[in-house]
């Protein structure tokens, strides 16, 4: 409720040749640092059987912003990110899940029913800041909670999944 | 009955509306905190603080392995040491951890630990070569927080245990509260079942009276013999009864719905109706209904107009007003009640015409009856040899008896009409049989049969009855003994058979006759029953004398019968109370003319010419002068002309009838306005007289007229005329009695005694004044009352009268009523003055 989704236009444009793109050929190579690995059944790849993002690779993908509190922060936050919808629709995914893995290998599973509109982004930006691994980033996975009261629940804590870096598609 | 019952409904409603209410309040509030209590459980806000804190421990460890790791690898201890800052910083920050670190003592680990954290960054955040000089120091730092990194983790399962115990418990003060509050709404529940289940059985109980009552309507009004029919606010009819169908002809199923004003009210009588309904529509005005029975005109199915009688009521119920009519049809009464009152009128003209018819009759008869009984007296007067005088009492005796016969049918009329009365004074039993018989003698001579009379018993002497009645009676039962029996014997007995004090007579007539036939005994006393024709001829009668005798002696308390046995004769026998008396001071010798004074100046108005003369030579006879006049115009003339000493009225006259002449010359100014009138008539009946004097006569002479009767009344109008100017009050009396009461106190008192002796008056000359003791007694009053006022000559003759009337003397009483009609119409002129 308290989460206002935006959809940022140019973003939209690009995701729509992106995605076109992405069965045609395989992504280009990460120009900086890794940040998020993508394993597992995917057709679009960049390394072998691995899609490997930067962070300008991924800012590139449509964004998604809403404001909400957490449980781990003080205050309403703006966060800005990859919607799991729209990461999904880039592998065609129909079901399965995603197996998400942190920095200190911390995996949590959530479920393809979790990706939809209006639901939890991959988080790169809050308050318009870049997020430090001293700060939980560089990748946060962040559902809208104010929003939901589903979203309030151990199980959507449990797959907020912070200091993300690796992500298993599994279809 | 119905609405008693709903106040309580409605608040027995109205209770457990509010009580429901409760209920769903207290169960929404408590329904509210558990959703809300289950609410912050399912949020979890703090059930991964536990797994945090001990991930601190194990984030802690990992960045402590990479320290003891050799060769250190340094990317891989900074990314452990970031780690583990973010997760510090998230337990420093979270609102999670905000219980935790309200905590003292997790306060002073954290403190320690942000130390720790900011002596490592200097540390790791320079480059390589400078980091891997400083290991050694880091894994000393890093030792020595070891213990407050353990101590963090175990406060923060404590500190969640408390928090999750009294979460707990506050959970299940909730669902406590909860289930009361459902205990409390199924008790409520269960009350309302409860009332509702009573109010069920109520209506059930009154639904299943209803029915009764409806059921019993519905049979009363099916076996009502008087039509029922019920009708709404516009006249629509809703019921028929079963009578009303056979009262009006038509069937319940075809008059239901319809207005009642087109099915059973006559169209004379539709437009009336129509208003009527109109007006009780609009404003509820109600003439007929609920004003009981009411008699009206009603429509048969085929047109026929008939009376009913009817009663109308109306009801409220909830359909708005109904009426409710009762109806009887009353064609039969009402016509029997027509012919009842036709009977009843047709009865009633035929007696008044019998009467009238008597009335006239004896007028008629009469009239010319005291012209030969008048001639017959005057012829005596004259001249006559011994053979002429016996056939002058030959005529008067047949003139008499013709008399008695009309008195008999005015006798019967009078005693029928309940006018007869009778008149108690001193009669001597023993003088009368005497006469009767010696009256009696010759005729049973003539039939060469014996004729005794004697007592039986103690002789009774004088007693107090009516002598004229029962002398006819005698004379009836005596003459017909004697009439029907040939040679033979007719023995009359009297004897007293009653007690010391109420003296009884027998008194039995005993012939040797033909005797009378059982069944004809039977008979006798009623009215026109005679005999064997034969000897009626023989015998002659009206067939009315032992019927009159029977009215007479019932109307003496008395009993009258016969014992009779045919061939051997019969028994004629009269019981009669009496009351022994004494015998009156002085003998009745009626026949003492009274002196007369001087000559009066008498006015004769009378049409019959026979009448005229016979009363003219009487009044000449005495020396007195006489004018005539022939008819009413002719007296009223007369007596407006000159003032007379008296004036003799006829009554009924041609042009002009007595009593409106009498009433002319009062009224008028004429020197005779105050003159003593007298009427003359045959017509005795009561009212009749009482008119007279209403009329302004001031007494009565019966025709035929007697020489006796006659005198007496010129002497008394003589004797009044010279003392005319006497003074009839005595002033000093009348004057005491003025002081002592005041001017306005004595008029009144005055006018009350003029009312008293004008009704005493009119009393004793009517014939209701017949009992010597009650005309004493009168008498006695108004004499005290004329003391009061000083009328002394009035007083005088009041005392005479009184005393006359305790003698018993009938002559004396007549002769001071006249003197006192006289005295009293002097006195009340005087008395005014």
């Amino acid at each position: 409720m308290f989460a206002h989704l935006t959809k940022i236009a140019l973003g939209l444009s690009l995701a729509v040749s992106f995605g076109s793109l992405a069965r045609a050929q395989d992504m280009a190579m990460p120009a900086a640092d890794v940040v998020l690995t993508v394993s597992g059944n995917i057709t679009v790849t960049n390394d072998g059987d691995l899609l490997r993002l930067d962070r300008d690779m991924l800012m590139a993908l449509p964004a998604t912003s809403f404001e909400t509190s957490t449980i781990w922060t003080d205050g309403v936050h703006d966060f800005i990110g990859v919607s799991l919808a729209d990461f999904a629709a880039m592998f065609g995914m129909r079901g399965g899940g995603f197996l998400a893995t942190a920095i200190n290998d911390y995996t949590v599973e959530i479920p393809f029913g979790d990706a939809v509109t209006g639901g939890p982004i991959i988080a790169y930006l809050m308050d318009g800041e870049l997020m430090s691994v001293r700060d939980k980033g560089p990748l946060w996975i962040i559902y809208p909670y104010d929003s939901d009261s589903a979203y309030r629940s151990e199980v959507i804590y449990s797959r907020s999944i912070w200091q993300l870096d690796r992500v298993e598609i599994v279809q | 009955m119905f609405f008693t019952i709903l106040p309580t409904n409605r608040k027995g409603r109205g209770i457990a509306f509010v009580a429901g209410l409760v209920a769903a309040g207290a169960i929404a509030l408590l329904s509210y905190n558990v959703s809300r209590e289950i609410r912050l459980l399912g949020s979890a806000r703090s059930d991964n603080v536990q797994w945090s804190l001990v991930q601190t421990q194990v984030e802690f460890l990992e960045f402590a392995q990479e320290i003891e790791r050799d060769p250190v690898d340094l990317t891989k201890l900074r990314q452990e040491f970031d780690i583990f800052f973010s997760r510090m910083r998230t337990v420093n920050e979270a609102t999670v951890f905000e219980a935790l670190r309200a905590d003292a003592t997790v306060r002073q680990h954290l403190a320690d630990l942000s130390r720790f954290l900011d002596e490592a960054v200097r540390i790791v955040d320079v480059p390589d070569a400078v980091v891997l000089q400083q290991i050694p120091r880091l894994g000393m730092l890093a030792s020595e927080i070891l213990p407050t990194v353990r101590a963090l983790g175990n406060s923060g399962l404590d500190i969640s245990a408390i928090a999750a115990d009294s979460q707990r418990e506050k959970v299940a003060r909730t669902l406590t509260q909860l289930a009361l509050a459902i205990a409390g709404l199924i008790g409520m529940l269960l009350l309302a079942i409860l009332y509702l289940y009573q109010l069920n059985v109520r209506i059930y109980r009154r639904e299943r009276e209803n029915k009764q009552t409806s059921t019993r309507m519905s049979t009363v009004m099916g076996t009502s013999l008087d039509g029922v029919i019920v009708c709404d606010a516009q006249g629509l009819i809703l019921q028929f009864s079963p009578a009303a169908e056979g009262i009006f002809g038509y069937a319940e199923k075809e008059v239901l719905g319809r207005d009642i004003g087109a099915v059973i009210v006559p169209d004379h009588m539709r437009k009336a109706h129509d208003a009527g309904m109109e007006r009780m529509r609009e404003n509820g005005e109600k003439r007929v209904v609920g004003k009981g029975r009411v008699k009206m005109e009603a429509k048969h199915r085929e047109g026929r107009v008939f009376p009913v009688e009817l009663a109308i009521q109306s009801a409220m119920t909830d359909e708005g007003e109904i009426f409710i009519a009762f109806l009887r049809d009353i064609s039969h009464r009402v016509a029997a009640e027509a012919e009842l009152v036709a009977a009843r009128d047709k009865a009633l003209a035929s007696e008044k015409l019998k009467t009238d018819f008597l009335s006239t009759m004896s007028h008629e008869i009469r009239t010319p009856l005291n012209g030969l009984l008048g001639n017959m007296l005057l012829l005596r007067d004259t001249k006559l040899n011994p053979l002429q005088d016996r056939y002058v009492g030959y005529m008067e005796t047949s003139g008499r008896l013709l008399i008695s016969h009309i008195s008999d049918v005015l006798d019967i009329t009078r005693y029928d009409a309940g006018k007869l009365s009778t008149r108690s004074r001193p009669v001597n039993i023993s003088a009368l049989l005497q006469a009767i018989v010696d009256n009696q003698k010759s005729t049973a001579a003539h039939n060469e049969t014996s004729l005794h009379w004697r007592w039986i018993g103690q002789n009774v002497g004088w007693v107090l009855s009516d002598h004229d009645r029962l002398q006819h009676v005698l004379m009836n039962l005596i003459g017909n003994a004697v009439k029907f029996t040939r040679r033979g014997k007719v023995s009359v007995t009297v004897e007293n058979i009653g007690q010391a004090q109420n003296a009884e007579l027998m008194i039995k007539i005993t012939d040797t006759g033909p005797g009378i036939s059982a069944d004809l005994a039977e008979r006798i006393f009623d009215d026109f029953v005679t005999g064997n024709a034969a000897y009626d001829r023989v015998a002659g009668g009206t067939g009315l004398g032992l019927s009159i005798a029977r009215r007479f002696v019932h109307a003496l308390s008395g009993e009258i019968g016969v014992d009779s046995v045919v061939g051997e004769g019969s028994t004629f026998w009269v019981r009669l109370p009496v009351v022994q008396t004494e015998a009156p001071e002085e003998p009745i010798a009626d026949e003492m003319a009274l002196p007369l004074t001087r000559s009066l100046d008498v006015l004769l108005v009378e049409d019959n010419e026979i009448n005229r003369m016979v009363a003219r030579e009487m009044l000449v006879a005495e020396g007195h002068s006489v004018t005539e006049a022939h008819d009413g115009p002719q007296g009223v003339e007369a007596a407006n002309g000159r003032r007379f000493d008296l004036i003799l009225m006829d009554i009924s006259m041609p042009l002009m009838d007595g009593r409106t002449a009498t009433r002319a010359i009062r009224s008028g100014d004429g020197p005779s306005k105050d003159t003593v009138i007298v009427a003359l008539t045959a017509n005795v009946m009561v009212d009749e007289q009482q008119a007279f004097l209403a009329a302004g006569m001031n007494s009565i002479l019966t025709k035929p007229l007697s020489r006796n009767a006659l005198r007496t009344l010129l002497s008394q109008t003589s004797r009044l005329a010279t003392d005319e100017e006497t003074n009839m009050i005595n002033k000093s009396h009348s004057d005491e009695t003025r002081e002592a009461l005041g001017e306005e106190a004595f008029v009144k008192l005055r006018s009350r005694f003029v009312t008293e002796v004008d009704e005493y008056h009119e009393w004793l000359i009517s014939d209701e004044a017949r009992d010597f003791l009650e005309i004493a007694a009168r008498t006695h009053k108004v004499a005290g009352s004329a003391a009061v006022f000083g009328a002394d000559e009035l007083r005088k003759i009041l005392r005479a009268i009184e005393t006359a009337a305790k003698a018993g003397n009938i002559t004396r009483i007549r002769a001071n009523v006249a003197q006192f009609t006289a005295s009293w119409t002097a006195t009340k002129s005087q008395l005014s003055r």
